[in-house]
């Protein structure tokens, strides 16, 4: 009996694991190596060069502006995205009348691929809003968001918030309905009014939704690359450390273009292993700052 | 005044809800609104009333001919490897899970924190030795991976079984010992008690895998590309959204021809979506919780 | 137990067809593979390969890749798939150094002698000119002699300089909304205008065709400062009179329109925009004026192939391959497929066939006249012109620097260029 069950954990355990070591485990750890070398694509003949391609990289200003760049855009989109989903599941948890066609409306942009909804938001940025702005008289309006060095982040962000807040929402919708209604009702008598129910009970009974939401975002906003190349592809232009760059390449986008456009694969390969190394850290690091704030609680 | 502002709050958070999602619609509108005109009224006016709804299907159908995109290959290949890619997850997802739940042993916490672990990991690492790889395991083994149903199934299954193992993970350990040790006794193989047994009560956290998957799979760009390569060839294996960005990603910008392929690609992720509502929205919520 | 959606009858129907998938694999193309990168011509290019198949029974795939991917890229992944077509295209020198084990000679083709733009290493053809292409200063004849400004007279920058000043004085009498439709916009990936064909006026204008001192010296990290202040100023003066919706934040299809509606005089693009403006209904009269951005006169305009398709050396059909491109180049209905089929201006002598667009035509008339300068813009390393000088154009564009920060960033940016 006992063999019969082990054979029958192996053969259950098989495809996944087996799928999972061919696709990520090992690709991982040849990506690795081969950050360490001179690969380009073509040419077998691959050598060693030790740590090179990351000396190299820590010296190009390029890299060090996307990383800046993709932190930026990380902070305002996880507060953003998160502010707005919040404030959508309160709506659609209210007495409001059709929430549940709100709800399940806030939702739909999520459905659609990164790629397709970059072309329609750049077409609103560059076309439909200009033109609006023209016929309405407004300045502000003429000049497109995603045209503009300074602007050009918080463009990503509103596209990444009007994709992704539906989904955010979902999560604290649970959160929010997994709350004994006695337990508002009480507070309601007592003569709390609604911030301060808000803030004194419904956000702390919530803090593992929070916790789901942060991390699910903060990853997200890191690894931004659909919209990113489709929306603004990189640009527009600013000057870094006495150089020319592209203000929104982000870090998937750069390490994509450093592999393909600039034919560095290894040094793209290289970048991608820091990447990882970063999103990591900044994952232990959500993780263990949300851990404390459940157990304070 | 306390009883005014009662009866008038109400009435403000209608308005808003209405603004709210009047602007989460917008954009869908432009879109159909321009797929329905020619590229010359677009750049002129993108806000315009269109002259004739009819463009719109004059629209539909250069896209449908358009040779660059091969419409309907391009989605049937698309529905194939998503229908496919989920079966794999699903069954081979949930079958990892139960037995991971049901043996506490080391090797059971290992696999487990591995598969956890890997939700780290950024696609761009793995993206380019990948290929390399597949090209390894084709030279060895003589199976042929890349270009191919088979590598882009498999590969969905290796990038969505550790979240998928994760989520049925959590569901499992809800799930009573007691029911299973019934069927055991009654004479059930373990596998049949899986299949007979655990397998039909997991249905609701299927749903949710199914959709986390489903959209992530028939949306998905990067993958695609690596592995079946993005040229236009008859008869590859090709996704829709490697149809529409060749398409769209030319130097000609046709506006009414990309927004038309736009609409047809969103189109049926949406109607599906009109369809399975209530299904989506609750695995979406359930599969978060856990 | 039993009941629900996932019965087990339904998950085994589910697993047979999965396995009916798994099992057959995509067949692979028969015949032989042409990759190309040119989308513009893909349904020309298929029906002719149709056509030849049915006229020689050999099966002639083409495998055509979006502008939207990288076309080096792919073909890695195809080489890595064990997929490499028969026939692909290298665009310049770092193509040819990356593929060189893959590249077949091609010196003993019958079309190589009929050809003055064949891709040449060290005296051997291996690339076949797939067209020639063409690009200057487009103008509106229409609008200029309404204006009262002869075309034939802007061969110096002083003349260009004051036709742009008077025009831009008549810009309510002529309609129009700029003088100049150009775009130079990182998000809409026009720097292939900019940071690659404006910048190859630089390269190679005013110098014999096939001079490669000034790219030479650029590969080496240096810019002639006198010639580049000119150059310099002559860059923003267009972007000074560009459409400034266009110029920030203007794809192809808005610089087209605002040229092609008669709301600018000038338009910096090649005679690839034919087919773009025969779709909006041009009816004015259009010609090629240069980009003359120092004193002395020139007519010359810039012509060259764009790209090369070369035969996978090591490929299983190199001879099929062969007799595809000599077909192409030889025959009648190959002549055909370049010019009427593709609209393009052919690189071969024997071709009969006169393009019908007026750029096109206008290409034709400066190589037929020897008024041409070379492309040089090629031999750039990979990304380069587009990534890294791209920016650089933008930023000047868009007032972020004046004439001495672009040079200055330019010369930083020259210098530290990477080897190929």
């Amino acid at each position: 009996m006992r063999t019969k069950n082990r054979w029958v954990n192996v053969l259950f355990l098989f495809p996944a694991v087996f799928a999972f070591l061919m696709v990520i485990v090992v690709p991982f750890f040849v990506g690795i190596y081969l950050s360490m070398t001179n690969w380009d694509g073509v040419n077998p003949n691959v050598i060693f060069t030790g740590l090179q391609n990351y000396t190299t990289i820590f010296q190009a200003p390029e890299f060090l502006y996307s990383f800046l760049a993709t932190t930026a855009f990380t902070a305002i989109n996880v507060a953003l995205v998160n502010a707005v989903a919040f404030g959508l599941a309160l709506l659609v948890t209210s007495r409001v009348r059709g929430r549940n066609v709100y709800r399940a409306a806030f939702f739909v942009p999520n459905l659609i691929g990164g790629i397709v909804l970059g072309y329609i938001w750049q077409f609103i940025f560059n076309n439909v809003l200009p033109a609006m702005g023209r016929s309405l008289g407004l300045g502000f309006l003429q000049t497109s968001l995603i045209a503009k060095a300074n602007l050009v982040v918080l463009g990503i962000s509103l596209v990444n918030t009007w994709q992704y807040a539906g989904y955010i929402m979902m999560i604290y919708v649970a959160g929010i309905q997994a709350i004994p209604a006695s337990l508002m009702e009480a507070a309601e008598t007592d003569g709390a009014n609604y911030p301060t129910r808000l803030v004194r009970i419904l956000m702390p009974m919530m803090a593992s939704a929070f916790t789901i939401c942060l991390f699910l975002t903060l990853v997200n906003s890191f690894k931004q690359f659909d919209v990113n190349v489709s929306l603004t592809n990189g640009g527009p232009a600013t000057i870094f450390m006495m150089k020319a760059i592209n203000s929104s390449e982000f870090l998937a986008l750069n390490i994509y273009n450093t592999a393909f456009a600039r034919s560095k694969l290894a040094q793209g390969q290289a970048k991608a292993v820091l990447f990882f190394v970063v999103l990591v850290v900044v994952s232990l690091i959500q993780v263990w700052v949300n851990k404390r704030k459940e157990v304070e609680m | 005044m306390q009883r005014s502002w009662h009866r008038v709050r109400p009435a403000l958070m209608e308005a808003l809800a209405i603004l709210i999602f009047a602007l989460f619609m917008v954009p869908f509108f432009l879109v159909v609104l321009n797929a329905a005109k020619v590229s010359v009224d677009i750049i002129d006016n993108p806000v315009s009333w269109p002259k004739a709804w009819g463009q719109l299907f004059t629209n539909i159908g250069l896209i449908l001919q358009n040779s660059n995109i091969n419409y309907w290959p391009s989605f049937f290949s698309s529905a194939i490897i998503t229908v496919c890619s989920l079966a794999v997850i699903v069954v081979f997802s949930a079958m990892a899970a139960w037995v991971l739940v049901r043996n506490r042993a080391w090797w059971s916490n290992v696999i487990f924190m591995m598969f956890v672990a890997a939700m780290v990991i950024p696609f761009q690492v793995v993206m380019f030795p990948l290929v390399t790889w597949f090209r390894q395991i084709e030279v060895v083994t003589g199976i042929r991976l890349l270009r191919q149903y088979l590598g882009m199934i498999f590969a969905y299954l290796g990038f969505g079984s550790s979240m998928s193992v994760f989520i049925f993970h959590g569901f499992i350990k809800g799930v009573p010992l007691e029911l299973e040790e019934a069927s055991t006794i009654d004479g059930c193989s373990r596998p049949a008690t899986f299949f007979r047994i655990v397998f039909p009560i997991l249905q609701p956290v299927i749903v949710t895998v199914l959709i986390l998957n489903g959209i992530w799979v028939w949306n998905d760009y990067l993958l695609p590309l690596m592995i079946l390569g993005s040229g236009n060839m008859a008869g590859a294996v090709r996704t829709l959204p490697l149809a529409v960005q060749s398409f769209v990603g030319s130097y000609v910008k046709q506006w009414d021809l990309i927004l038309t392929a736009t609409l047809m690609a969103m189109l049926p992720i949406i109607v599906l979506y009109l369809f399975a509502q209530k299904y989506i929205i609750k695995g979406m919520v359930e599969g978060s919780i856990k | 137990m039993m009941k629900g959606v996932f019965s087990l009858r339904k998950l085994f129907c589910i697993l047979l067809a999965l396995a009916l998938v798994l099992t057959s694999t995509a067949a692979l193309a028969e015949g032989i593979v042409l990759s190309s990168n040119k989308v513009e011509i893909d349904g020309a290019l298929k029906e002719y390969a149709t056509a030849y198949e049915a006229q020689t029974g050999k099966k002639v795939t083409i495998d055509t890749v979006g502008g939207g991917a990288d076309y080096g890229g792919t073909l890695k992944a195809a080489l890595q798939s064990g997929a490499m077509p028969d026939i692909f295209v290298i665009e310049g020198p770092s193509g040819y150094e990356l593929w060189k084990d893959y590249i077949t000679d091609l010196s003993d083709q019958p079309w190589a002698s009929d050809t003055d733009v064949a891709y040449q290493v060290d005296g051997k053809v291996v690339g076949f000119p797939v067209a020639i292409e063409g690009y200057g200063l487009a103008y509106n004849a229409d609008l200029l002699a309404k204006a009262g400004i002869d075309p034939a007279s802007l061969t110096n920058i002083n003349a260009i300089k004051d036709a742009f000043a008077k025009l831009d004085s008549q810009k309510a009498e002529l309609g129009i909304d700029a003088v100049v439709s150009l775009a130079a916009s990182v998000t809409n990936g026009m720097t292939w205008v900019t940071g690659l064909h404006n910048f190859n006026v630089y390269l190679t204008g005013y110098l014999p065709y096939g001079d490669t001192s000034v790219i030479d010296q650029v590969l080496a990290g240096q810019l002639d400062a006198a010639r580049f202040q000119a150059y310099a100023e002559y860059v923003k003066l267009l972007f000074d009179y560009s459409d400034q919706a266009v110029l920030l934040t203007g794809n192809y299809d808005s610089q087209v329109h605002a040229f092609a509606t008669g709301k600018t005089v000038f338009f910096h693009q090649g005679n690839w925009t034919d087919p773009n403006l025969a779709a909006e209904n041009v009816s004015f009269n259009i010609g090629y004026a240069p980009h003359a951005f120092l004193p002395e006169d020139t007519q010359s305009i810039f012509v060259s192939p764009p790209s090369w398709y070369v035969v996978n050396s090591q490929g299983a059909n190199i001879d099929e391959a062969k007799a595809f491109l000599t077909a192409m180049a030889t025959t009648e209905e190959g002549h055909k497929y370049i010019v009427e089929g593709a609209g393009m201006v052919p690189a071969f002598k024997a071709v009969k066939q006169q393009p019908t667009g007026p750029l096109s035509k206008a290409v034709m008339e400066h190589a037929a006249s020897g008024d041409i300068y070379s492309w040089q813009q090629y031999k750039l390393p990979d990304g380069f012109g587009m990534n890294t000088l791209g920016p650089i154009y933008e930023l000047l564009a868009n007032g972020t620097v004046d004439i001495a920060g672009f040079t200055a960033l330019f010369t930083d940016a020259i210098a530290t260029i990477p080897t190929l």
